[in-house]
């Protein structure tokens, strides 16, 4: 067995492939190279030549695992079931232990601490605020400058959501994950969360002590960063009803937190993607349906939403309970290239699919665009050009709330303080 | 220059693999074979191929054609070394909607041919369950069918002209859009004969109208039987339904577990059964195989009430093979046929077998054309379990050929079963395939040890003998 961590694939989860090869097409990298060492088929079986010792941890086998986008497009359409997400980060944890290089290092600083960290994130983010404001960024190398180009302009500093608790309580008590880039570059989606989940008659409070769920560092093989980053949230989120989670890729991990530690399962149970929450809320008439017309505006399934957690009919039933005609974009549900780190790890795979996927946009000529999550905004926005307007479902829901009830064509809604 | 320095004067370095781990994955397909690939080959172009041909012939090295890689017979295992040239870069479709008709790359996959073609009313017949991964290429290489082939035909129903690759690196180019091409059916030889005469780089396919309407029944039985012999009384009463379908307990079971599509898993078969055309006709045939259902004691019968029913139905069923992973880590399934009024004893009798050799064996099969799939699931790394499993397939097969059967229905003999041509040919009809191959493929380069076993030329000149290696299982 070539395998030295005890993240590393298990047999069972290999074993579950039996090779057939329907994964194949659901894979934008198989589809962007034609390769089976590009495929969901291809690494789970290179992984399983490793542990059974026929294959090692090489170079080559680096190449493989790493440039998979680990966007799961694989899982769903696997009649074997196969983890493939458990094996790929698996798979990353031995990559980072057995061929620790500088840039290996760095991440594991960046994964773990810094954005464990309010300070450096909020230090971080006030120098990125002073570059946006400046022009500073157009002289950052051309990877980061994209990623720049892809946030929101950060103007003034929105009140902390950390440390809020509001509302009644009568529909139950819920915590909320404010994250580490979402509360720092993302926070009106927190806002516009709280808003709507006190409105729909919730307790909601944004426990202090939280830090970042640790899903970026577990999707970049720091398996050990990432266990950390649960365990010191787990005793913050425990006693809720529902921890629920605004930005697709943290409530897909934090779903997952019984694997990172035997007491996580409690919070990972209960933890939901917040799109869950409010479309069940307009479904059982807590929050209102609007008949009002708000326009054309295009759907985009983050990967961790629609292939990790199947979720795909919640983002678009609030969208329309907001007045929106949904426009779909993609029937394939194909990765926009953003996948966390990978849109600096592999620039040119990204920025393929990230064109693409704006090409998508582009023919519909609708310039209004719905993302679940903040990897999947920076990369349309730095692909679109900001001529496009993207936000989060419920932002765009509660926008539409807003402003029919200023009209008055809303009855009866809690306007959220 | 070395083989690979030659292929990537050609091709390009990017464009030929020659790392372990790539060879590795390049070494399987679908199977439980391994083989060893000495490169990979990924040619863009007609053209490149045949540079790709003449630099294999100047070295003597084979060339093994590969496309999804989702063949059960391990038709594209490079057994003994050889260039693995992937289809998978040559992905055009030419659509001619006028005359129904599309020219299509080799490595374009089968439902992304139909998805291309359904704007237009049009589809493309063969859908082999795996479709949404496996190539053209595959499909006219194996003669792929698929749940809707009884009523069309498999794939050399659909095939007019090919482009073919032959040895030299000649460029030829077969059949066309007249229907009936004068001179000897070439194109008909090609296909179905598992890269072994030369590699098909294009396709000029028959593409049909998508029928008015369509109904999608799910009958569930009591017994087995019952459902086999529904299908028999349907075919019987003068109906060629669209699909005729079968899965069994376990099989429904392990599919349903997955998909959560509501499947009955107390039953022990469902039916799936597909009439399309008119909708009076559809509503009157629909009627019939009910009731014929019924009078064979189905418990149930119910119609898919939209497009997402129907499709999700045959998701599951398409999906069948891969869903035994969650029992086992490895399968292994027959493709055999046999006549249709036979159908019901020869289940009995893989049955039988299977408890013999305390199998777990599951069935899903195209009950309409009397092909069946049992699938025996089970863990490869225990050498006893391979053994019995081995035994038992050889006892389906020839239970199969005992009652005028055929080795394969669909997927090919590939490697898998190779061994097993004698049992269904005699040594002359053995000779004339040799003979023909080598009319093809003089220094035999073309994908060899597949199909025809060792000796097939009655007269035997040898040439490379290629066994399969110790240790190997197929």
């Amino acid at each position: 067995m070539g395998w030295v961590t005890e993240y590393h694939p298990t047999t069972d989860e290999l074993n579950a492939c039996v090779q057939c090869g329907l994964c194949l097409p659901a894979c934008p990298t198989f589809r962007l190279t034609g390769r089976e060492t590009a495929s969901p088929r291809g690494r789970i079986q290179a992984m399983k030549a490793v542990h059974n010792g026929i294959l090692q941890v090489d170079q080559p086998f680096q190449g493989v695992i790493d440039f998979c986008l680990g966007c799961r497009a694989c899982e769903p359409v696997c009649p074997g079931m196969v983890p493939y997400g458990r094996a790929l980060e698996g798979a990353r944890a031995e990559i980072a232990a057995q061929r620790p290089g500088f840039s290996h290092r760095a991440r594991s600083v960046l994964l773990g601490r810094v954005i464990g960290s309010r300070g450096s994130l909020r230090a971080g983010s006030a120098a990125l605020r002073a570059a946006q404001s400046t022009g500073a960024t157009s002289l950052a190398p051309t990877r980061l400058r994209r990623l720049a180009a892809g946030l929101r302009p950060l103007q003034g500093r929105p009140r902390a959501t950390v440390g809020h608790s509001g509302g009644s309580g009568e529909s139950g008590k819920v915590a909320l994950l404010a994250g580490c880039i979402q509360d720092e570059w993302f926070r009106p989606v927190n806002h516009a969360a709280i808003a709507l989940l006190e409105m729909a008659g919730y307790r909601v409070e944004v426990p202090a002590g939280q830090t970042c769920c640790g899903a970026l560092a577990a999707h970049d093989g720091k398996a050990d960063a990432a266990r950390a980053l649960a365990r010191r949230n787990m005793p913050v989120f425990t006693g809720y009803d529902q921890v629920v989670v605004t930005s697709a890729g943290c409530s897909a991990h934090v779903r997952e937190y019984g694997h990172w530690a035997p007491a996580g399962e409690q919070v990972g149970e209960r933890a939901v993607d917040v799109t869950v929450v409010v479309a069940r809320a307009i479904e059982i008439g807590l929050l209102p349906r609007l008949r009002v017309g708000s326009g054309p505006i295009a759907v985009q399934d983050p990967c961790h939403l629609r292939h990790a957690q199947r979720v795909t009919a919640e983002p678009r039933s609030i969208l329309q309970a907001g007045g929106f005609d949904v426009v779909e974009i993609d029937p394939a549900g194909m990765c926009c290239g953003a996948a966390g780190l990978y849109s600096v790890l592999q620039p040119e795979a990204s920025t393929e699919l990230g064109n693409r996927k704006a090409t998508q946009i582009r023919s519909t000529g609708v310039t209004r665009v719905a993302s679940a999550n903040p990897g999947c905004e920076m990369q349309l926005r730095s692909a679109l050009g900001a001529r496009y307007e993207i936000a989060h479902p419920i932002e765009w829901y509660l926008r539409g709330v807003m402003a029919a009830d200023e009209s008055g064509r809303v009855a009866g809604v809690r306007t959220a303080r | 220059m070395s083989l690979v320095q030659d292929l990537r004067a050609v091709l390009g370095d990017d464009r030929v693999l020659e790392e372990p781990v790539e060879l590795y994955l390049y070494s399987r397909d679908a199977s439980l074979m391994q083989g060893q690939a000495t490169c990979v080959a990924f040619p863009h172009t007609t053209a490149e191929v045949a540079a790709v041909v003449r630099v294999a012939e100047a070295h003597g090295v084979p060339i093994i054609p590969r496309g999804a890689g989702t063949g059960l017979a391990a038709g594209a295992i490079p057994i003994d070394g050889g260039i693995v040239l992937s289809t998978t870069s040559m992905n055009q479709i030419e659509l001619d909607v006028e005359n129904r008709t599309a020219w299509v790359g080799a490595g374009v996959i089968n439902l992304d041919l139909t998805k291309e073609a359904e704007p237009y009313g049009l589809s493309f017949a063969p859908d082999p369950s795996s479709q949404s991964a496996c190539t053209i290429g595959g499909n006219v290489a194996n003669n792929s069918g698929g749940a809707h082939c009884l009523a069309e035909g498999a794939t050399t129903s659909h095939v007019l002209g090919l482009e073919v690759v032959l040895a030299g690196g000649e460029v030829l180019v077969l059949g066309g859009q007249a229907p009936d091409m004068p001179g000897l059916d070439l194109k008909g030889l090609i296909v179905g004969s598992e890269g072994t005469l030369g590699v098909v780089t294009r396709a000029l396919v028959r593409l049909l109208p998508i029928e008015a309407d369509v109904r999608t029944l799910l009958l569930d039985f009591e017994e087995l039987s019952a459902a086999t012999r529904t299908v028999s009384d349907v075919i019987a009463a003068g109906l060629v339904p669209a699909a005729l379908e079968i899965m069994d307990q376990k099989m429904t079971t392990a599919v349903e577990n997955w998909l959560r599509a509501g499947l009955p898993c107390d039953c022990a078969a469902i039916l799936l059964a597909e009439v399309v055309g008119e909708p009076e006709a559809v509503e009157a045939e629909a009627a019939l195989v009910s009731r014929i259902g019924m009078q064979n004691g189905a418990r149930n019968v119910q119609v898919a009430r939209d497009e997402e029913e129907r499709a999700m139905l045959w998701k599951g069923r398409k999906s069948a093979f891969g869903a035994v992973a969650q029992v086992s880590p490895n399968y292994y399934l027959h493709d055999t046929v046999v006549p249709r009024s036979r159908l019901v004893e020869t289940m009995e009798e893989v049955q039988a077998i299977a408890d013999r050799h305390g199998l777990d064996v599951y069935n899903v099969f195209h009950a309409g054309d009397g092909n069946l799939h049992p699938l025996m699931a089970f863990d490869a790394s225990d050498p006893v379990m391979l053994e019995k499993v081995h035994r038992a397939g050889e006892e389906m097969v020839a239970a199969c050929l005992a009652r005028g059967g055929a080795l394969s229905g669909e997927h090919g003999i590939g490697l898998e079963k190779r061994d097993m041509m004698r049992d269904d040919f005699t040594d002359i009809d053995l000779d004339a395939q040799a003979r023909l191959k080598e009319a093809f493929d003089p220094s035999g380069l073309f994908n060899p040890a597949k199909v025809l076993p060792e000796g097939s030329r009655c007269f035997d000149f040898g040439g490379v003998r290629r066994e399969i290696p110790d240790g190997a299982w197929v």
